[in-house]
């Protein structure tokens, strides 16, 4: 009876100081298994967090952007995968620019292997992948009184809509080219073009442990047991006074 | 120090390299200019659907979510029109070429399928399923599509799809 009776305060006792103690643990485990569950209809995959710790603690390289395109009213600097358009972020994971020009109402940018056509207000209007091309690597993009010219690995192909292409027979057309950028405007545009992390992977790594480094998944594991036996020591504390309050 | 996520960053780096690599090219089944020269016999010049706010607002409410582009390039003579359409699976984008002939859908091809897993998709027993399907009302598909374990949501992506390409098709013809 004594036996039993130490046995139920000692485990009552253990089984709050383990179930306080690893609390949050608990919490951020549940709450980020319960986002996770629902990571594909948050979109989680396409949302990133930029931050320059956050890319440094994984280990990302970030890469100063070295030159910038401009066109009459539009300016594009890209690095990690970023493209800073007029100002603004145009996206994740984008190639690295080869070219920009400023059509009438439009304007484009050029990567080795698709074009970009954009509405004054910066909003796509259409982005051609390789089968709408007329070659691929593009080398330079360019502009011409007839529309856009491109310079591919095949040739030099002018388009007035960029739905049909032809060989260009023109000889005054203007390429686009980068511009360098001075030491201030890299340091400021680095910071504004910080690789990002998304936020599934964060997710996943800090349920797993991953995160924390290699012995983030052992400590998890420990976490796991730990539940385990929170659990099963609840599961007892409830039952064990009931059946023996049963008996009698 | 030691205790930082270096192999976690390595197989990050690597993830996050094969990954890039998958979204430039993927599996390319079918080049999509090759699947239009196959439909028509030849290369037609391409056709522009431009959306408009209402085309907008019709094709989100398919998809889910806005259409990512102001227009929309399709290919067509009198009897039938060919979508060449994109949509993300769970990760990736999947690129699927649509044939519609009357309102209905005549056949379904996936082009270029750069998710890791769920290629059954890609297989002739998912996509007959498709034949013949036009659009019932509230712009959904006048059938259900069988789903694929393992591929629930390359299979939610393929019918957003089907169902925005007999949309698409039905908007060209006005």
């Amino acid at each position: 009876m004594l036996l039993r009776l130490f046995l139920l305060r000692l485990l009552r006792r253990w089984h709050a100081r383990v179930g306080f103690s690893a609390m949050l643990f608990f919490l951020i485990l549940a709450v980020t298994g319960l986002i996770l569950n629902h990571g594909a209809g948050l979109g989680l995959d396409g949302r990133y967090v930029h931050a320059g710790w956050l890319a440094r603690w994984y280990g990302i390289q970030s890469e100063p952007p070295r030159e910038a395109f401009r066109s009459g009213h539009h300016v594009l600097v890209a690095a990690n995968g970023r493209w800073l358009l007029d100002g603004k972020i145009s996206g994740e994971r984008l190639p690295q620019p080869v070219g920009l020009i400023e059509l009438a109402d439009i304007f484009v940018v050029a990567s080795e292997t698709a074009l970009y056509l954009f509405r004054e207000d910066g909003e796509l209007i259409e982005k051609l992948g390789r089968g709408a091309l007329p070659g691929v690597p593009v080398r330079a993009l360019g502009s011409s009184a007839r529309g856009i010219v491109l310079r591919t690995a095949s040739g030099v192909f002018t388009s007035a809509d960029a739905l049909s292409w032809r060989p260009s027979t023109q000889r005054s057309m203007l390429w686009s080219a980068p511009a360098e950028l001075s030491v201030s405007q890299r340091q400021a545009y680095e910071e504004a073009l910080t690789p990002g992390v998304s936020v599934q992977q964060l997710l996943l790594d800090l349920h797993s442990g991953r995160f924390a480094g290699r012995y983030g998944p052992v400590f998890v594991d420990l976490l796991a047991l730990l539940l385990a036996a929170v659990s099963l020591t609840g599961a007892w504390l409830f039952l064990v006074p009931r059946l023996h309050r049963g008996r009698h | 120090m030691n205790w930082r996520p270096r192999r976690s960053l390595a197989l990050l780096m690597l993830a996050l390299g094969a990954a890039a690599a998958g979204w430039v090219r993927g599996e390319v089944y079918q080049e999509p200019d090759a699947f239009v020269a196959e439909v028509f016999g030849t290369r037609p010049e391409p056709k522009v659907l431009w959306l408009t706010k209402d085309i907008q607002a019709q094709a989100a409410a398919i998809l889910g979510h806005p259409p990512v582009q102001l227009r929309q390039r399709y290919w067509s003579d009198a009897h039938k029109s060919v979508w060449i359409l994109e949509e993300i699976g769970k990760e990736e984008l999947i690129t699927a070429g649509f044939v519609v002939a009357e309102g209905h859908i005549d056949h379904v091809r996936v082009l270029v399928y750069r998710e890791s897993r769920g290629q059954e998709v890609r297989y002739p027993s998912f996509l007959k399923q498709f034949k013949e399907a036009k659009l019932a009302q509230g712009d959904r598909l006048d059938r259900e599509i069988d789903g694929v374990a393992g591929a629930t949501l390359s299979v939610g992506a393929m019918e957003r799809m089907a169902r925005l390409a007999l949309f698409f098709d039905r908007m060209s013809r006005q």
